[in-house]
Order: C-alpha cells, then sequence, then structure tokens
C-alpha cells in the first residue's frame, strides 16, 4: 500500500523548494500580554525528517505550531515553511500542510467518507482523482469497510486513522501530529507508529507533539525539548541521552540508608533515590562511578544486585526541565 | 474579497456539508424550520391577549333604543361584548372573567326619549389600570356614537374623514408584517448562528481554517446552508399568513425578493453571531432576547414617526425597521418612510453584505491559536 501512495501520489512539488529546511524558525517570539509563550526560539526541521517537539503544559509547543500553520503571528522573528515566509504565503504553506490536531477535528454526524470527500474540496484536489486517493486512504488506514458509517460510532483509534487519513490526503509535505496517540489501544498505536514511519520513506517531513516519551524515542530521528518557550536542547535521541544523561546506576543492598549520604558525596552523583532496600542513582558521568558505590555498599552490608544503565527519556526530561513530561 | 473559481467549489463544499451534517440531526433541523412560526404565534398571542376588554351587559330594557347603545358599543373596537342577567354578570366579574359589567337600565327607552337623563351603570375590576381605561374612553364613545345614530340632530359635530389609503386594515394584519419580518430574524439568526458556532463546540473550526481555503468562501458556504433551511422555515411561515390569518400580499414579487433578501441579511448576522460568541446557547439566548425589545422598537403598530424623535433614531440603528418597512410595502402596499423602498433595500443589502465581512474579520484564524 505504500508503494501504492508513492506511485500515485495526486501532485508534484515545485522545485525550488528542494533542498530548504522543511521549517526554520529564527528568533521567534510570540507574547500574549505579559506571558512570553516562545521566546527567541530558533530551529530548523529537515524535509524527510520525524522532528519532536516536547514539552511541559505550557512550554510553547502548541503556541510554536500555531505560528508555524499560520493560526497565529509571531510577535518578532521569522518562520518558514519549505522555504516560505509564513506571513507572506500563509495560503501556499497551509496547502502544504497536513495536520492531526489532537481533538482530530472530524465531523462526527458525516460518514468517513463525506469527511475525506468535504477535506478534498477545501482543498481543492480534482473531481477526477479524489474518489481515487479517498478510496486509497481509507485502504490505507483500513477503515474502507466502515467508509459509511457515522464517525460517531467510531472508537478513539479508529478516529486517529481516519484523521490521519484525511491528513494524508492532499498529499502534503509536511504533516503536524498533535499527540497522535493519543486516547488509542496499543493494537492501534503500533499500527498508527508504522503508518508514521512509512511518510518518512515518502520523502515527507512529520512534526510530532507527544506526551509519551515513549513514542518519541520510537518515532523521532531529532526532539526538540521547550520549556517557559524556549529551546533547552535539541539532538537525536542517542545524543540527548549521551549529552544530558550520563549513568543510571540501581542497586539493592542491605542496609540502603546506611550509605545513601556517603554516595551522594561522591563527586558526578547528581541524585541518589531510596526505595525500600534499593537505590537508584544518578550520576553524570559514564559507569566509572560504579566501583566506587560497590565499595560504598559493600562496606556497610551485602550488595545483592547492582546494574547499570542508560537514563531514559523522560529522566533526561526531568532534568532538563525539573518537571516530569505529563505533570 | 473577490470569488474565483476555487472559492466557488470551497462555498458548494461547505453548503453540502453543513446540508449533510443537518440532515443527519433531523428533530434539530425541523424544530429550526417551525421556529419563526413558533415565534410568529408568540408574538401574535402577545399581542391580541393585549387588545379588547371583556364586558357583560346587562340589558333591563330591550327597547330598540336599547338596542342601538348596545350596537354603539359593539362598534367601539374596545369591547369584547356578552348579554348577561345581573346574577350571571355578577359571579363573571367576581371569577375575574370580564373587566367590566355595563347596565341599561329598565327605563332607559323611556327616559331618552323624554328626554331625560340616563344612568348607565358601570362595574369595573380596576386590578389592570390599562383595561380599566379603554372602558373610562370608549364608554363615552359609545354613548357619542349612539347619539350621533340616535339622534343626529342633538350631535352638531360631526368627523370629515379622508383616508390615505382605499382601504382601512385590520389590527392583526398590519401586525403579521412585523411578526413576520422578526420571526425571520430569529429563524435565520439562530440557524446559521447555531451552524457557525458549533464549528467551535467541536473544534472543527480546526479543520477549515487549516485548509488552504478563504475565510470568506467557508462563511458563504456555511451562511448559504442556513440561508435554504431558513427558506424553508419562511415558507411555512408565510403559507401560516396566507392560509390561517388570511392576509393576501398585494405585491408577490417583492414579498418573495424582499423575504429572500431578509432572510440572507439575519443569516449573514447569525453567522457573525455565531463566529463572535463560539456557543450555541448564548447565541440563542441573544438571538431571541434581541427579539421583542427590536420589535416593539421598529414600529409594530404604525410608522416609526410616530414615536418620539431618539426612539426614531434608536430604530434607524436596526435592520429590523428597514425590513418592515419594505415588507408592509410588499403585503399592503403601505409606504412607512420617505426614504422610498429602493433605499430601504439597498440598506438591508448593505447591512446583509457587513455581516458577512465582520465575520470574516471575526473568524481570523488567529482567534484558535489559544
Amino acid at each position: 500500500m505504500r508503494e501504492e501512495m508513492r506511485q500515485e501520489a495526486p501532485q508534484s512539488y515545485p522545485t525550488e523548494t528542494a533542498g530548504v529546511p522543511a521549517i526554520e524558525l529564527r528568533a521567534l517570539c510570540k507574547a500574549f500580554g505579559i506571558l512570553q509563550a516562545v521566546d527567541h526560539l530558533t530551529l530548523s526541521v529537515e524535509q524527510g525528517e520525524i522532528f519532536g517537539l516536547l514539552g511541559p503544559n505550557g512550554s510553547g509547543k502548541t503556541t510554536t505550531i500555531n505560528l508555524i500553520s499560520g493560526l497565529a503571528t509571531p510577535t518578532s522573528g521569522e518562520v518558514q515553511v519549505m522555504g516560505y515566509d509564513v506571513r507572506r504565503h500563509a495560503r501556499r504553506i497551509r496547502q502544504m500542510l497536513g495536520a492531526v490536531p489532537q481533538e482530530t477535528a472530524l465531523y462526527e454526524e458525516l460518514s468517513a467518507w463525506d469527511n475525506l470527500d468535504f477535506h478534498a474540496d477545501l482543498f481543492g484536489m480534482a473531481r477526477q482523482e479524489k474518489k481515487a486517493r479517498i478510496t486509497q486512504m481509507l485502504d490505507l488506514v483500513q477503515l474502507q469497510e466502515r467508509k459509511r458509517s457515522r464517525v460517531s460510532t467510531f472508537s478513539g483509534g479508529m478516529k486517529r486513522r481516519l484523521a490521519l487519513a484525511r491528513a494524508l490526503l492532499h498529499d502534503p509535505r509536511l504533516l503536524y501530529l498533535d499527540e497522535p496517540t493519543l486516547g488509542v489501544d496499543v493494537q492501534s498505536r503500533r499500527a498508527i507508529w508504522d503508518y508514521i514511519l512509512s511518510l518518512r520513506d515518502q520523502g515527507k517531513t512529520v512534526l510530532i507533539t507527544t506526551n509519551y516519551l515513549e513514542e518519541a524515542q520510537a518515532l523521532c530521528e531529532r526532539i526538540a525539548i521547550l520549556d517557559h518557550g524556549k529551546l533547552i536542547a535539541v539532538d537525536t535521541p542517542e545524543h540527548l541521552k549521551q549529552t544530558y544523561g550520563g549513568s543510571v546506576v540501581e542497586l539493592e543492598t542491605v542496609q540502603p540508608s546506611a550509605v545513601v549520604d556517603d554516595i551522594r558525596r561522591l563527586p558526578c552523583v547528581q541524585e541518589v533515590v531510596q526505595e525500600g532496600t534499593s537505590l537508584r542513582v544518578t550520576t553524570q558521568g559514564g559507569s566509572d562511578i560504579v566501583p566506587q558505590i560497590i565499595t560504598l555498599v559493600t562496606r556497610h552490608g551485602e550488595l545483592r544486585q547492582i546494574a547499570v544503565r542508560e537514563p531514559n527519556l523522560d529522566e533526561i526530561f526531568l532534568r532538563l526541565t525539573g518537571t516530569a513530561l505529563r505533570d | 474579497m473577490h470569488i474565483t473559481g476555487s472559492s466557488l467549489r470551497v462555498i458548494w463544499a461547505c453548503l453540502k456539508k453543513d446540508l449533510k451534517s443537518a440532515r443527519s440531526e433531523p428533530l434539530y433541523t425541523l424544530v429550526s424550520i417551525i421556529l419563526p412560526l413558533n415565534v410568529l404565534v408568540l408574538m401574535s398571542l402577545l399581542v391580541i391577549s393585549g387588545g379588547l376588554a371583556p364586558t357583560a351587559v346587562v340589558m333591563q330594557d330591550t327597547g330598540p333604543l336599547a338596542q342601538q347603545f348596545y350596537t354603539a358599543m359593539s362598534q367601539a373596537h374596545s369591547f369584547v361584548l356578552q348579554q348577561a342577567t345581573a346574577d350571571q354578570a355578577d359571579t363573571l366579574i367576581q371569577q375575574g372573567k370580564i373587566v367590566a359589567v355595563v347596565t341599561i337600565p329598565a327605563d332607559f327607552d323611556a327616559r331618552i326619549r323624554q328626554n331625560q337623563s340616563v344612568a348607565v351603570g358601570v362595574k369595573i375590576n380596576n386590578l389592570n389600570t390599562d383595561f380599566t381605561n379603554d372602558i373610562r374612553r370608549a364608554l363615552p364613545l359609545s354613548i357619542t356614537g349612539f347619539y350621533a345614530k340616535a339622534e343626529p340632530s342633538v350631535v352638531t359635530i360631526t368627523p370629515q374623514e379622508r383616508d390615505a389609503y382605499p382601504q382601512d386594515l385590520g389590527y392583526i394584519p398590519f401586525l403579521a408584517v412585523p411578526i413576520l419580518v422578526i420571526g425571520l430574524m430569529v429563524g435565520g439568526m439562530v440557524q446559521a448562528g447555531t451552524a457557525a458556532a458549533v464549528e467551535w463546540e467541536r473544534e472543527t473550526m480546526k479543520e477549515l481554517l487549516l485548509s488552504p481555503a478563504s475565510r470568506l468562501a467557508i462563511l458563504l458556504g456555511k451562511t448559504g446552508a442556513a440561508f435554504l433551511i431558513g427558506l424553508a422555515g419562511a415558507a411555512v411561515v408565510l403559507a401560516f399568513l396566507i392560509a390561517v390569518m388570511g392576509i393576501w400580499p398585494v405585491h408577490w414579487g417583492e414579498l418573495i425578493g424582499f423575504t429572500l433578501l431578509i432572510l440572507a441579511l439575519f443569516t449573514a448576522w447569525g453567522t457573525l453571531l455565531g463566529t463572535w460568541l463560539k456557543r450555541r446557547t448564548p447565541l440563542a439566548t441573544l438571538a431571541i432576547g434581541l427579539c421583542v425589545p427590536l420589535f416593539f422598537l421598529s414600529g409594530p403598530f404604525g410608522p416609526i414617526s410616530f414615536f418620539a424623535p431618539i426612539e426614531q433614531l434608536v430604530a434607524r440603528v436596526f435592520p429590523v425597521y428597514y425590513a418592515i418597512v419594505v415588507l408592509q410595502h410588499a403585503v399592503h402596499d403601505f409606504t412607512l418612510n420617505t426614504s422610498g423602498i429602493g433605499i430601504n433595500v439597498l440598506i438591508l443589502a448593505a447591512y446583509a453584505l457587513g455581516g458577512l465581512v465582520l465575520a470574516t474579520i471575526v473568524v481570523r484564524r488567529s482567534t484558535l491559536a489559544h
């Protein structure tokens, strides 16, 4: 099906945008009164990249997306999409943009087919290709058999899939997915991830905001972390872990309380958390600190178990922003 | 603001989509269609209930002069008369079913013939001063009317009436036109406003505004669908006026044209209010809440030139006034202002266009950003 989509893409893109970043933000600011929602944000997303935008609530993610899609006007700075300035070429940019908003924005009283048909008309799709393209998209998201059913009868996962089909219908170059698997069951989540990963093969740029770091890690080539409207970090998930993560040492001992303070005093130790007989030690450097921890623990009793692992994105996120993503 | 081929397609798509949505919710659509008729019936009941005072007449004398006095009372345009015995009349007034009891004494004819004074008894339930004053004004009028017919030589002052129009028009037929306008207003505004507000409530406005389609085209399509549904409501109201109230329009072409224009105006303003308020409940409350003051402000009982200057000024701010002027011309061939029908029509068209332009401004894409 993916192959079929590549072959039957309904429109060709202008060659003048080849090589330019899909999204380029330069010193972008947006203020609402005294609230600085986006604060001098500079960021570049390459064409064909799956890019994640992460941040706690109120970090400026939605405002940034609104600025990119032309739903908000910057207070200062520049936004370019495929080389086009958002302020001057808003309509052209919207033509190249497919969006799956968090709320899906589907007409629930209408059928799946009618929703796609309406979207095709809004985007000015040629009549002769409209029917074939809608059929193709319904096949892609496996909703062909429910095409005449009202959307109100669909499950959350089916609605998400239909919203994805709608966003892809006009063959956009840039796809924005806001919490693409929110409220979706595990099986549907996997299917949606597969669709998203297949988009990269078609050369589409995908911008994702998500509260699931597991999702960001599975899908995104690069991640930007925003907090209070500012860019805190941007890199691949692996590099983020290397740069900001250090190591996490998890161990179990007979008398953890006796060694907590000693471990805290070790250089490079960031945090020590005790849970029952377990200790979780977050370090700033690599795993060379492990022998020192073992020495301290065995001095006070038996070391039952020890494991060293990389930090996960949740821990990095917590470290960078001081808050968990779903707070 | 210009309309291109692709915009026409967007208009058609939005119109078709809204009609499909309406079809999928038949009960709600039916209520929308009946709403203007409901307003018409409600307003008619409101004005009819404030009309004539129910009065019992105790005819202790049934002679020809007493009968003539009764006839004069019935022609005073203030009473709903019924004959009763003294006991029946007392019961009726005690039960609060009538406003007054008029007693024509047993020697009425004899005393009139002998040029003696006659005391006609009047017992009034003065709970409501409006009705009480009606009785106080109408009874002397009945006496004058009686004398003008029974003893023409006694009443030497007679009015010389010259009418501006060839025929008199009843109270209800005159009022029917303003009520029709208010029905079109409520129906058009609620239908279009609801269709616009629901896009915000269900957050589907994002789908519309993230598309490259122009805002004007989107709103024109939505307003068009509301207009077509409103048209069904207007047809029901017009059928009711003609078939039930017996009002036969003088200028059919004008009636159809002006009704379409007025409906277009109110659907455009409904779209504006819907996009502004973004919620259906305040929209419906505002539309229905506006109808009563605008009805009384815009000259339902006569031209607004009978009003105080400040009231005239305020009435001219609202399109309801101009709508009443043009429809009174279409239905009864009345001319209620000196501007000419063409100017009134232009003003209404400007209001319709203004509503759409303002809605386009209100529905800026940035309004989605919060």
